[in-house]
């Protein structure tokens, strides 16, 4: 009887203990969101929707990141198909490189992408010879955004693609003698959810990256000034302006994350 | 018409499939018995194209899909040759409609949209799905997914149907009629049928003939009762739940060989050509016939009656199997109501009698 009590006391200081850290935690998630929030003041919020600088950074944000999202699905997804299904020698070197840019300082990102593709860089007497200056560019900021952002995509798909119950695609295989077929009427829709995800967080990392863009496409508005590096030219000129566009991109983020969480409960055809 | 000459399969050091040899006849049901592991559905596999044999040859209606031809490697795709799949899985497309996964296979052949839907439409009366075919996988029962599966797998009009465990994902109360169902419709369709199970009565009420399948070869091929029967190994006696034990042949005594099992003495029927053998012994369970007392009414010179004690008595549903020491063990199977008349239990002393008729005896080739 006594032991029982103990246990149940125990058990009562482990809960205790466990929300104390969990609110802790969630208070220190939620604290700075708050603090960006309170800043705003709301008579002047009109006001800084006609913010030139302000437009400006959302307008290239939203076409940068949405390009560069584009061409990282459309290279991505056929290279997630590939290493799911396929072995090859060297197939664990190749996994690890195309994770690399997630691990990857994203100013170290910048630097290597200025040594690739700037005019005295790897590819620089090619892209010369064609008359194309990458870096200090709109295509930088794209080309920054792919480098950065694209792993979380192919990772999606990578997963989805490995995780289809391999009856189906079998069963699909002997029925239908296009791969293509197969691919475009069964892999690819039973793994949508998972790549839509993948895309989802592969925009929302675009839309926020900074180092890389800043060290490859420079900070020039109207050109390579995307919503973080607005932030942080106008946090030293116009702070208000600098927290408004903050609650920009803390929205986006926030419902981005909400999508996400929605497609993942459900999934078609996953392994049980 | 299958046939399979010597195949082999590793999976890395492991042989899955080791020279093995088959023949299935045009429209016959060829069950591939045997338990977990011993490459039942790579067999399967093999012959779908969905892996690719290490060695030997393999036709379907004559055509080479799988081997050598001269010096020219072959190994049809699986979508060439004409082959209907049903996995143990079920697996049918769940973001599909019914009407959507039978059509699957017709759709790729580029038939008019007219031709795909009638032929659709025939195949989900034949199934007696069609008032389902608007529905998604998921609405339907076990039983049904499985239609559909079947109705699948015949849409592109297979020459052969290769059907892995098709019960084993349905309830254990469906299963019962889902394999009387099936039996029907694969008697009504005249195909080829390569089925696979691990389950006894599963193989008897499908098959044709009976491929007992171990360590990666047919152990032994032929009819229910040929089987039953006359198992040829003891790998195959055994997990057909029939008595094997090792024995010598003595000598012809009588018109029967009399064979020594642990110094106990039994007629079997006559086989000079193992006198003087090692030989295995196997016996079904139900061939033997317990009583309490020696003189049981088998006035045959031909019968066997030995002493033995009960060991072990195991319940069923309506029958019991009873385990007697008789200097070896014989598993008998008795009706319930039987060992109530009997009044025999564990530790009681009873009499076998069984026929020399029921032995089945060959020479033991093993180096055990």
């Amino acid at each position: 009887m006594k032991r029982t009590t103990a246990n149940s006391f125990s058990n009562k200081i482990v809960i205790l203990i466990l929300a104390l850290i969990v609110l802790t935690y969630l208070l220190f998630i939620t604290l700075p969101i708050l603090a960006v929030f309170l800043r705003i003041n709301p008579s002047q919020v009109n006001g800084q929707l006609h913010n030139a600088q302000i437009i400006e950074a959302i307008k290239l944000s939203l076409y940068t990141s949405g390009i560069a999202t584009l061409i990282a699905l459309c290279l991505t997804v056929p290279t997630a198909y590939f290493m799911a299904t396929r072995k090859f020698p060297g197939k664990a070197i190749v996994d690890t490189l195309i994770d690399l840019p997630i691990v990857m300082p994203p100013a170290v990102a910048g630097v290597a992408l200025l040594y690739a593709f700037a005019p005295r860089g790897l590819l620089g007497p090619i892209l010369n010879r064609l008359g194309l200056i990458i870096p200090g560019g709109t295509i930088a900021v794209i080309l920054a955004q792919i480098f950065v952002a694209s792993p979380f995509v192919l990772r999606s798909a990578k997963a989805g693609f490995e995780n289809l119950d391999k009856d189906i695609i079998n069963s699909a295989k002997i029925l239908s003698g296009s791969r293509l077929r197969v691919f475009f009427t069964i892999s690819l829709p039973l793994s949508a959810r998972v790549i839509i995800s993948g895309v989802m967080l592969t925009w929302a990392r675009a839309m926020g990256e900074f180092g890389a863009t800043l060290m490859f496409a420079g900070n020039l508005p109207g050109l390579t000034q995307t919503m973080p590096l607005a932030i942080y030219s106008l946090m030293n000129s116009d702070p208000l302006a600098g927290v408004m566009l903050s609650t920009v991109l803390i929205v986006i983020s926030f419902t981005i994350l909400i999508v996400i969480k929605l497609l993942e409960q459900k999934s078609f055809g996953a392994k049980k | 018409m299958i046939k399979v000459e010597s195949i082999t399969k590793s999976f890395g050091e492991k042989k899955v499939i080791q020279n093995l040899n088959l023949e299935v006849k045009k429209n016959e049901i060829v069950t591939l018995l045997g338990p977990n592991g011993v490459g039942k559905t790579t067999l399967l596999n093999i012959l779908s194209g969905l892996t690719r044999a290490d060695d030997g040859n393999i036709y379907i209606n004559d055509v080479l899909v799988n081997g050598k031809a001269g010096t020219k490697q072959v190994c049809l795709k699986p979508s060439e040759r004409k082959v209907g799949y049903v996995f143990q899985t079920i697996s049918l497309f769940p973001h599909m409609r019914i009407r959507d996964n039978v059509a699957y296979g017709l759709k790729s052949l580029h038939l008019p949209k007219q031709e795909v839907k009638k032929r659709t439409d025939t195949l989900l009366d034949f199934v007696g799905l069609r008032e389902y075919a608007k529905f998604y996988p998921h609405q339907l029962s076990g039983g049904q997914k499985q239609r559909t599966a079947l109705a699948r797998s015949l849409a592109t009009e297979p020459q052969v149907l290769l059907l892995d465990e098709p019960v084993s994902a349905l309830d254990p109360q469906l299963r019962e009629s889902f394999r009387l169902e099936l039996k029907n419709y694969l008697q009504a369709l005249k195909i080829t049928v390569v089925y696979v199970t691990h389950n006894l009565s599963e193989a008897f009420i499908m098959s044709d003939r009976i491929a007992v399948m171990g360590n990666g070869r047919i152990e032994q091929i032929g009819s229910r009762t040929e089987i039953f029967d006359k198992p040829s190994s003891k790998y195959v006696a055994k997990f057909l739940g029939i008595n094997a034990f090792k024995g010598k042949a003595v000598k012809i005594h009588g018109g029967l060989l009399e064979i020594e099992v642990n110094n106990v003495q039994l007629l079997a029927p006559s086989a000079p050509d193992l006198v003087g053998k090692n030989v295995i012994v196997t016996i079904k369970p139900e061939n033997i016939v317990v009583s309490k007392s020696a003189d049981l009414n088998f006035n045959s010179a031909s019968c066997n009656s030995i002493e033995g004690t009960i060991t072990e008595m195991v319940q069923m549903r309506s029958t019991a199997q009873v385990t007697v020491d008789a200097g070896f063990p014989l598993k008998t199977r008795l009706p319930l109501s039987s060992i109530k008349n009997l009044g025999i239990n564990v530790g009681d002393k009873v009499y076998l009698c069984f026929n020399a008729d029921a032995l089945n005896v060959f020479a033991d080739n093993s180096s055990e």
